[in-house]
């Protein structure tokens, strides 16, 4: 008998396995064609919505619009992208031969959020990447037309845009961390995308409760609402749109705090969405 | 052939399953369906094992609690001593699934490859062990297709070439042969004893009965969640009180004089039959397909 008992350490590249896989997955079912349709589309529209006064307001409009655009999809596509690849392996009953090798569960969900977030760090990456050739592009544009207005030099500052751009996927991550531990319990595609959205929901209005609530002086309700604070992200800590290019720009410890503050709650609902699919029957 | 039974305690089992209950809640007034009640079985190593039972008995909801799947309501299982639930104890199990379904996404290769890479078979390694495999589950002309272009028996193939991968110790086979034709039916039972040869363990669900009967050391029968029989398939349907013997065909009247014989030493000659050729049999002689190229649809 040859029983040597070899334990099996929690593995990254395993975990990156089943991450390449999900991403393979979102290429392969063109999930991903649409996706980069619709942010071509949306971009591109930026620029027939542009207002026709001269100077930063117009590009400032072209930042606003773009990265609201952005924001919208992206919601839309880290739901329906995390509901999606969860549930294709479940339904197709996938999850039962994966899960048969010598994996850990956390791997497993791990590596399905790994693969979302890549997903989305593509469309984020485009969509950021092409806003940001169309500001350049308009903006040289009123230079040449309107060199007066920018005797100081280029108006809007890049290096914010790219961090507003990060700061959106890793937005995209805490989402899509929430939506998988939904998804670790629920029995439906659809269940888990309509609970996602309303999370999306609580968690850019949740700022709204808290300030309603915070001069309420019943101490426990005024608990409860801050309790339930901490419990869901706060996703308007991620928009930082005000400074958006323009102004006094995103001070890069707001950047790394916020970033923190994503991973955190990234970490913290992966590990949740962890123990609840270990309780789950395959 | 070792035919007594293998109490759990000793380390020649490959599985060892102890008072193994399931219950299901089935709906929200917690009303249990029990899929497995009380069972207790050990799978000796390197002997083949047949799980059998109707349709319900419980054989895919065992399989499941053994990979670690399911959770037992009451009860423990071990695999190679190591208690199913633990990551350890799947290192050495090859699983296919009843009715597979695979990533649709991917080829075949690809598809068997992400499995060896999971199991951790070195990357040196890889590629030829991809291929060999493929090959003896004889998809090797389909290998580069997509997985989703796949009929119903070449997705049994490309299971079984994802369980055997990482050459494990135990295959357990929840029924390997459902869709797949005779000549591939027959092809899964030869390397079913080709892996028996290698000192493998197998333990494999079918309701092909005659082909469980062929490859088979010994069966368990289920029903409704309980055993109902076990033990070694020679024992089972062996007589021992009677012989076969098959002879070129006799006329009547040297039968009879056969027959007086046989009653004046105190025997009686039975039956007197025609022998018939399986109809499995005749139509693999008829299909005289080359073996190992199953799949070239
Ligand atoms: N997830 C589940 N929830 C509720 N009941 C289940 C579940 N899985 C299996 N069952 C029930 O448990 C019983 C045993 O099912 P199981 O799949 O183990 O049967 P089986 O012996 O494999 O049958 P078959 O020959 O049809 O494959 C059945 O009555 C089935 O309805
Ligand atoms: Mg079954």
């Amino acid at each position: 008998m040859s029983t040597a008992k070899r334990s099996v350490p929690f593995s990254l590249s395993r975990l990156g396995i089943v991450a390449g896989n999900t991403f393979l997955e979102a290429v392969r079912q063109k999930l991903f064609n649409f996706l980069l349709l619709l942010a071509v589309a949306l971009v591109a529209s930026a620029q027939l919505f542009r207002e026709f006064n001269f100077g930063s307001s117009e590009l400032k409009f072209i930042a606003d619009f773009g990265f609201g655009a952005m924001v919208f999809f992206g919601s839309i596509l880290t739901i329906a992208a995390t509901a999606q690849l969860f549930f294709s392996e479940i339904e197709n009953r996938t999850a039962l031969t994966l899960l048969a090798k010598p994996i850990w569960r956390t791997e497993f969900i791990f590596g399905k959020l790994l693969g979302v977030f890549a997903v989305v760090g593509v469309f984020c990456a485009l969509t950021t990447g092409l806003l940001l050739a169309l500001i350049y592009n308009r903006e040289t544009a009123l230079i040449e037309a309107h060199p007066e207005a920018f005797e100081a030099g280029r108006l809007i500052h890049y290096g914010d845009l790219l961090m507003m751009g990060v700061l959106q996927w890793l937005k995209f991550g805490v989402l899509a961390a929430i939506t998988l531990l939904v998804a670790s319990f629920s029995n439906t595609n659809l269940f888990t995308v309509v609970m996602g959205f309303f999370m999306l929901v609580i968690c850019h209005l949740q700022y709204l409760a808290r300030d309603a609530y915070s001069h309420v002086t019943a101490l426990p309700l005024r608990l409860l609402v801050q309790g339930l604070g901490y419990v869901f992200p706060n996703f308007q800590v991620f928009n930082l749109a005000d400074q958006i290019g323009i102004g006094q720009g995103i001070d890069p410890m707001v950047f790394v705090r916020v970033g923190g503050y994503a991973l955190t709650y990234i970490a913290v609902f992966g590990a949740l969405a962890v123990y609840s699919f270990s309780q789950r029957e395959i | 052939m070792n035919v007594a039974p293998v109490p759990p305690s000793l380390p020649h089992a490959a599985i060892t399953i102890t008072g193994l209950t399931k219950d299901f809640s089935i709906n929200l007034r917690g009303v249990k369906l029990r899929a497995v009640d009380n069972l207790t079985l050990a799978v000796p190593e390197g002997q083949v094992f047949g799980l059998l039972g109707p349709n319900g008995s419980g054989k895919s909801t065992t399989i499941k609690i053994i990979l670690g799947l399911l959770e037992p309501t009451v009860g423990e299982c071990q695999v190679f001593g190591v208690p199913s639930g633990r990551v350890d104890s799947r290192l050495n199990v090859g699983y296919l699934p009843e009715a597979p379904y695979f990533y649709r996404y991917l080829s075949g290769t690809e598809l068997v490859r992400f499995y060896g890479r999971i199991c951790g078979v070195p990357k040196a390694r890889l590629a030829d062990r991809v291929r060999e495999v493929i090959d003896w589950v004889g998809l090797s002309a389909a290998a580069h297709r997509r997985v989703g272009t796949y009929s119903k028996g070449m997705l049994q193939r490309i299971g079984l070439a994802q369980a055997l991968v990482h050459d494990p110790r135990l295959i357990i086979l929840d029924e390997p042969t459902a869709g797949v034709d005779p000549v591939g039916s027959a092809e899964i039972s030869e390397l079913i004893l080709k892996l028996k040869t290698q000192g493998k363990t197998v333990l494999i669900t079918s309701h092909l009965l005659a082909q469980i009967e062929d490859i088979c050391d010994r069966v368990a029968i289920l029903d409704r969640g309980k055993l109902i029989l076990e033990g070694a398939v020679a024992e089972l349907v062996g007589r021992q009180d009677q012989q076969a013997l098959i002879v070129d065909t006799l006329p009547a009247s040297e039968l009879e004089e056969l027959r007086g014989w046989l009653t004046a030493r105190g025997h009686t000659l039975s039956a007197v039959e025609q022998p018939r050729t399986r109809l499995d049999q005749l139509f693999l002689n008829k299909i005289s397909r080359s073996p190992k190229n199953g799949g070239q649809a």
